[in-house]
């Protein structure tokens, strides 16, 4: 754990990449989800 | 949307967050490890410069046309262009912050520049929310739409590069003269690749976003009208 932390100090880079994913991978999801929603009710009944 | 398109667009910018913060970069004068912001920032503008771009282009075809079609589509281009313009900001403040110490400065003729093209287009949104009959509506806020588009080259191209500033490119700018890095391409050969990957990606989901509102907007008319029928 000890070197986890150590590792992420030393490379800040790393951290602040993987907050921007995560952060777009949440995004991503909520289009498709969305995308998926709108084709659904473009559906006809 | 088809769904290779969706998942082109999410493998592209993930790719570009991963290389944007780990491959190895050439130094940049007055920039140095802070241009990797040129692989967000940029390209956020650049997609909401198409968008104001398309916009502009819908409104013209309603007012030829008057097909409501294009006013729904117009105004979708200019609304996710304002989102993506509000994005391009937020990430040149924080490279600000970190580069000139302060997240606004006033007299910055970019940060002013592009301050005033968001709210002429937030304006637009106040405007267009103000009227209740849709034709009316649709033929004030085309006729908006062209002009505030009209003044998108002047904000984004010519006014920051005419007065002198802190943002690369700047009349004033002696480490990167006439243009920036960008427009200079001072960048090596892995940033260019980062660079023009991560352009094709966000204007891909500049696309996709447009469209998936596009479609929303179809759908609450048709609801409003089965409601009203």
């Amino acid at each position: 754990m000890e070197s986890i932390v150590k590792f992420l100090l030393d490379n800040s880079r790393v951290l602040v990449m993987l907050v921007v994913l995560i952060i777009w991978i949440g995004i991503f999801g909520y289009l498709w989800k969305l995308d998926k929603k709108v084709k659904k009710l473009e559906e006809p009944d | 949307m088809k769904t290779y398109y969706k998942l082109l667009v999410f493998f592209i910018i993930s790719g570009v967050c991963i290389a944007g913060f780990m491959a190895p970069i050439d130094f940049i004068p007055g920039l140095g490890e802070r241009a990797r912001n040129l692989f967000f920032h940029v390209p956020m503008n650049w997609a909401a410069t198409i968008g104001f771009i398309m916009s502009m282009v819908f409104s013209i075809q309603y007012l030829v046309k008057k097909d409501l079609q294009y006013d729904i589509k117009a105004h979708a281009a200019a609304e996710v262009g304002l989102l993506f313009c509000i994005l391009g900001y937020a990430t040149g403040t924080l490279w600000a912050r970190v580069d000139w110490g302060t997240f606004f400065k006033i007299d910055e003729p970019r940060m002013m520049s592009l301050l005033l093209l968001m709210l002429i287009y937030a304006a637009y949104l106040i405007l267009r929310s103000s009227i209740d009959e849709p034709e009316k509506k649709a033929r004030l806020s085309s006729v908006y739409l062209i002009i505030a588009a009209l003044t998108v080259p002047f904000f984004v191209f010519i006014m920051p590069r005419v007065f002198p500033g802190l943002h690369p490119g700047s009349a004033d700018d002696t480490q990167s003269p006439g243009g920036g890095p960008v427009v200079k391409n001072e960048m090596n050969s892995t940033m260019r690749v980062i660079f023009y990957t991560s352009s094709v990606g966000f204007v891909m989901l500049y696309v996709w976003i447009y469209n998936l509102r596009v479609r929303i907007e179809k759908l609450t008319i048709k609801k409003l009208r089965s409601i009203t029928v």
